[in-house]
C-alpha cells in the first residue's frame, strides 16, 4: 500500500485495518511522517514535529495490539494538535514569537484523553497568533498553504489543523473555536470541523482566548471521524470550571440512521444575505439534497441575531485583553500588528458595554434555543466567501466592502455567543475550484444529530472523495 | 463619537497603568470606532429585565 493511499484513509477506515491487524500503527505513522518530511517545509502546517516520540508511541501501540489490548478506534491513529493545546515536555508556541520556547509541564485534558485513547501525536500545528484571527496568516511561523490554492488563505485560527488534515499530513486534528476558528479553516480547506457545545469538551490546559467563548473540536476528513474524535475527548472535567456534567453518547451509534422526518431551518434573512454567488449555489444545492434525503426544510426568523457580532466583539475583546494584559505590558512589540491592535481594542471596552453584551447574549441565545424547538438543526453557509487571497484585507460582496475578518466570521461568531454546536462540512467547489462550507447548528449537547445529518449529506456531497490539487 | 490615539493613550496610562507605544494605538482607533455603533445598537434589544449571561448558577450542592 502506498504512502499516498495510507494518508488518504479516513480514521474509521484506518482503524478498521488496524483492528484487523491488516495495517500496523508503525506503518501508518511512518507514512504520515514521510509525507510531513516531504511536504511540510512548503506546507508549513506543523510548528513542531514529534517524529521520534510518534515512532515510539506507534511501536507501543503495535505491541499492545499484538497482545490483544485494543483501545478503540483512535488506537494507532496519527493526529495533530493546534499549538495552543498544552503538551507536557513539548513546546507550545501559540503561534507566537513570545512563547516560541515555552515548554509546559502538563498536558491539556484533551491531549491526555487522546493519548489514553491510543492516538499517536505527530506534532503541534500552526495557528493564527494566540488563536486571535480568522485568516490563518502568521508572520512568525509562516502561513500554512491552503491545498486548494497556494495563494489562498487557509483560514484560522486553526490554520495548521485545517491544512494538515486536508493535505493528508495527519489523520485528524484538534482545533479551538472562539469565533469560528475550527469552522473557518474547515470551510476554506474543504474538510469537516465540529465546533462543540460550550462545556462539552474540557478547556483545561488550553491557552485561553476568551474564557466564556472558547471551545475545542475535531477537524477531520469525514463526518464519522469527527464523531470518533469527539467521543474520545468529550465529557466532564473537574479541571475546567466551564465543563458541563453531561454524559457522552456513542456518536457513531446513529450515524447511519438517515434523516427522513428531520426538520431543518434556514434563516435566509440573516445568513443568506451578501453571499458570493458560487457559495449561494452550493449551499442552496445542499439544502435541496437534504430535502431529497427526506428532511423537511422550513424558514426560521432570527431577528435578534444581527446584534450578535457587536455583542461578541465586546466579550471577546475584553476577555482576550484581560488574559493578555500582563504579556502585552512586557512584550507589546513582539506581537504581530493585527493581533496586537485587536487585543488593545479590548482595553477600551467599558465594563458596562461588556455587561450589556452579556445581557444581549442571553436573549440571542434564547432566540436560537426557541428556533431549535421547531427544527432539529439550522442550515447556513460557514463562510460567505471561499478562501480569500492571502494579501486581501477587504472583500466586496454585493457592493458592500468590509474587512476580510468580518466577512469570514459573519456566520460563525453568533454560535460562540450562544454556545450551540455547529458542524461544518464541505458542500461543493466554486468555479475557481475552491471549497464551500456548509454549517449545521444543533441543540446544545446534541452533536449526535448534527453528525447524523452530516453523514447523510456526505454520501451525496459533490466533494465526496475529492483530493485537493496540492495535497 | 471621537476617539483619538492620544485619548486612548491617556486612558490606558491613567486608568490601567499601561504604558503603550502611541504607534500601536493608531490601528485601534478605526476598530473601536467601527464597533461602537454596534454596541450602542444593543439598546434596541429589550434588556431591561435580562441578567447577564455570566451570572453564576449554583449546582446541586449549592456551590457557585
Amino acid at each position: 500500500v502506498s504512502t499516498a493511499e495510507l494518508t488518504r484513509l479516513s480514521i474509521a477506515e484506518a482503524a478498521e485495518r488496524l483492528r484487523r491487524r491488516a495495517l500496523s500503527p508503525v506503518e501508518l505513522t511512518e507514512a504520515y511522517l514521510a509525507r510531513i518530511q516531504a511536504d511540510d517545509p512548503d506546507v508549513r502546517a506543523f510548528i513542531t514535529v514529534l517524529a521520534d516520540a510518534a515512532r515510539a508511541d506507534a511501536k507501543t501501540a503495535e505491541a499492545e495490539m499484538s497482545r490483544g489490548q485494543y483501545r478503540g478506534p483512535l488506537h494507532g491513529i496519527p493526529v495533530g494538535l493546534k499549538d495552543i493545546i498544552q503538551t507536557r515536555g513539548v513546546r507550545t508556541t501559540c503561534g507566537s514569537r513570545i512563547l516560541a520556547t515555552w515548554v509546559p509541564d502538563t498536558d491539556a485534558t484533551v491531549a491526555s484523553r487522546l493519548a489514553r485513547a491510543g492516538a499517536i501525536l505527530l506534532g503541534k500545528l500552526n495557528c493564527h497568533e494566540f488563536a486571535y484571527g480568522p485568516t490563518g496568516v502568521n508572520a512568525h511561523h509562516g502561513t500554512p498553504r491552503n491545498p486548494w490554492g497556494a495563494d489562498r488563505m487557509p483560514g484560522g485560527s486553526s490554520s495548521g489543523s485545517g491544512v494538515a488534515v486536508a493535505a493528508g499530513l495527519c489523520a485528524g486534528a484538534l482545533g479551538t473555536d472562539t469565533g469560528g476558528s475550527v469552522r473557518i479553516p474547515a470551510s476554506l480547506c474543504g474538510i469537516v470541523g465540529l465546533k462543540t457545545t460550550y462545556g462539552r469538551v474540557s478547556r483545561a490546559g488550553v491557552v485561553p482566548l476568551a474564557w466564556s467563548l472558547d471551545t475545542i473540536g475535531p477537524m477531520t476528513r469525514t463526518v464519522a471521524d469527527a464523531g470518533l474524535m469527539l467521543g474520545a475527548i468529550a465529557g466532564p472535567d473537574p479541571a475546567d470550571p466551564g465543563s458541563a456534567g453531561v454524559g457522552v453518547p456513542d456518536y457513531t451509534a446513529d450515524l447511519g440512521a438517515g434523516i427522513r422526518g428531520l426538520r431543518i431551518g434556514l434563516a435566509r434573512s440573516v445568513f443568506f444575505e451578501h453571499l458570493q454567488a458560487d457559495v449561494r449555489v452550493a449551499v442552496e444545492a445542499a439544502a435541496r439534497a437534504l430535502e431529497g434525503l427526506g428532511a423537511a426544510l422550513q424558514e426560521c426568523a432570527l431577528p435578534r441575531m444581527r446584534h450578535a457580532g457587536a455583542a461578541l466583539f465586546a466579550i471577546i475583546s475584553a476577555e482576550a485583553m484581560a488574559y493578555h494584559e500582563p504579556l502585552l505590558a512586557k512584550h507589546a512589540a513582539a506581537y504581530g500588528p493585527d493581533v496586537r491592535s485587536r487585543l488593545l481594542a479590548g482595553q477600551f471596552v467599558l465594563a458596562t458595554q461588556y455587561l450589556k453584551a452579556q445581557r444581549a447574549r442571553r436573549v440571542i441565545a434564547a432566540e436560537v434555543d426557541q428556533a431549535l424547538t421547531a427544527v432539529d438543526a439550522l442550515l447556513l453557509p460557514t463562510t460567505p466567501v471561499p478562501a480569500p487571497r492571502c494579501g486581501d484585507h477587504e472583500v466586496t460582496l454585493d457592493g458592500v466592502t468590509q474587512d476580510v475578518r468580518a466577512w469570514l466570521t459573519r456566520c460563525t461568531r453568533p454560535f460562540n455567543l450562544t454556545g450551540h454546536p455547529v458542524l461544518s462540512l464541505p458542500c461543493g467547489l466554486t468555479r475557481e475550484g475552491l471549497p464551500v462550507g456548509l454549517s449545521l447548528v444543533g441543540r446544545r449537547f446534541d452533536e449526535a444529530t448534527l453528525l447524523r445529518i452530516g453523514q447523510a449529506y456526505e454520501r451525496v456531497s459533490p466533494l465526496r472523495g475529492q483530493v485537493p490539487p496540492l495535497a | 463619537m471621537s476617539v483619538s490615539p492620544e485619548l486612548l493613550l491617556t486612558v490606558a496610562r491613567e486608568l490601567s497603568g499601561l504604558s503603550l507605544d502611541p504607534a500601536h494605538l493608531e490601528p485601534v482607533v478605526p476598530q473601536l470606532s467601527a464597533q461602537l455603533a454596534g454596541l450602542a445598537a444593543l439598546d434596541e434589544l429589550d434588556l431591561e429585565t435580562v441578567e447577564p449571561a455570566i451570572v453564576l448558577r449554583t449546582d446541586l450542592e449549592g456551590q457557585p
